[in-house]
């Protein structure tokens, strides 16, 4: 394989390949089951009603106290009161569909056999999900606002932060990447 | 005093007009708002994905959305929009609905 960074590109039809480091894949599933982790069920459950819990019904109706949740998991009505609503029926579902996303990426990145993962679309699909969870929690944490980008190249190399901003654009442009290949297709 | 018509109109969309009234059922939109974190790209692929838009189509409501703020990606009844806000929601766009009538 060649030493330039392709990250994903079309390959044939209905396949999508990238080609990863070690330290590549040991970033991206670090990465993957921390947001796993981060979409279990709330801490803050008590009284859950089992079998409510079973067809996808929580007690909890309040939005997330932690950003980066309420970032995954946003208001869907301006409303408060809609809002709970939505969310006691909806929450749910949504944390798995999102976790199923993450583990997706991730049996794909344990499975890699040399480095490379091969998506057909739907996994694609899946991955630039639990990619752009990813984006969204590290934005949160580097508070990523319309015009931070110069500040936030500027990270004084000490800067804790200057190596969660490498990553979160270094995702950004694999993000990218397999958007290209995608739309390639849907040409 | 109200004015009284010895005459009404009848057509299909008077029909339509008074079964709205009566069942309540006032279009509803889904709204996607900007936000610095998603690539114009994957906001735009997500609406081609979500909604079958063509990539033009999906391209000039992600500029909308770029540039204004928000954007209308939707419109139909309410169990339609709180659809499309999940499925938005999955992939991390962040989306609200309400009704048509309320100003955005």
């Amino acid at each position: 394989m060649s030493e330039i960074q392709h990250g994903f590109f079309r390959h044939g039809d209905n396949s999508y390949l990238a080609n990863f480091t070690d330290a590549e894949r040991e970033v991206l599933l670090n990465l993957v089951e921390q947001i796993i982790e981060l979409l279990a069920e709330r801490v803050d459950h008590h009284n859950e009603d089992p079998l409510a819990a079973m067809v996808g019904i929580t007690v909890h109706d309040t939005p997330p106290e932690d950003e980066v949740l309420l970032r995954l998991l946003p208001n869907a009505y301006a409303d408060q009161v809609d809002a709970s609503e939505f969310r006691r029926y909806t929450e749910s579902t949504l944390r798995q569909k999102k976790q199923a996303h993450a583990m997706a990426m991730r049996i794909h990145i344990k499975a890699a056999v040399d480095g490379i993962v091969e998506l057909d679309h739907d996994s694609a699909n899946a991955w630039l999900g639990a990619m752009n969870d990813v984006r969204l929690a590290l934005g949160v944490r580097l508070k990523v606002e319309e015009n931070s980008q110069q500040d936030l190249e500027l990270l004084a190399p000490d800067d804790p932060m200057r190596g969660v901003y490498a990553v979160y654009s270094w995702l950004g442009w694999l993000q990218e990447s397999l958007i290209d290949a995608l739309m390639d297709e849907s040409q | 005093m109200p004015k009284v018509k010895s005459k009404i109109e009848v057509n299909e969309k008077l029909d339509e007009e008074l079964k709205a009234i009566f069942s309540g059922d006032v279009p509803w939109v889904t709204i996607v708002w900007d936000d610095p974190v998603n690539l114009m790209t994957y906001v735009t692929y997500v609406l081609m994905e979500l909604f079958g838009y063509s990539k033009e189509r999906a391209h000039e409501l992600m500029m909308k959305v770029h540039t204004e703020g928000k954007a209308v990606v939707s419109t139909g009844s309410r169990e339609e929009m709180e659809h499309d806000v999940a499925r938005l929601h999955e992939y991390g766009l962040w989306a609200t609905l309400q009704r048509g009538d309320q100003a955005l």
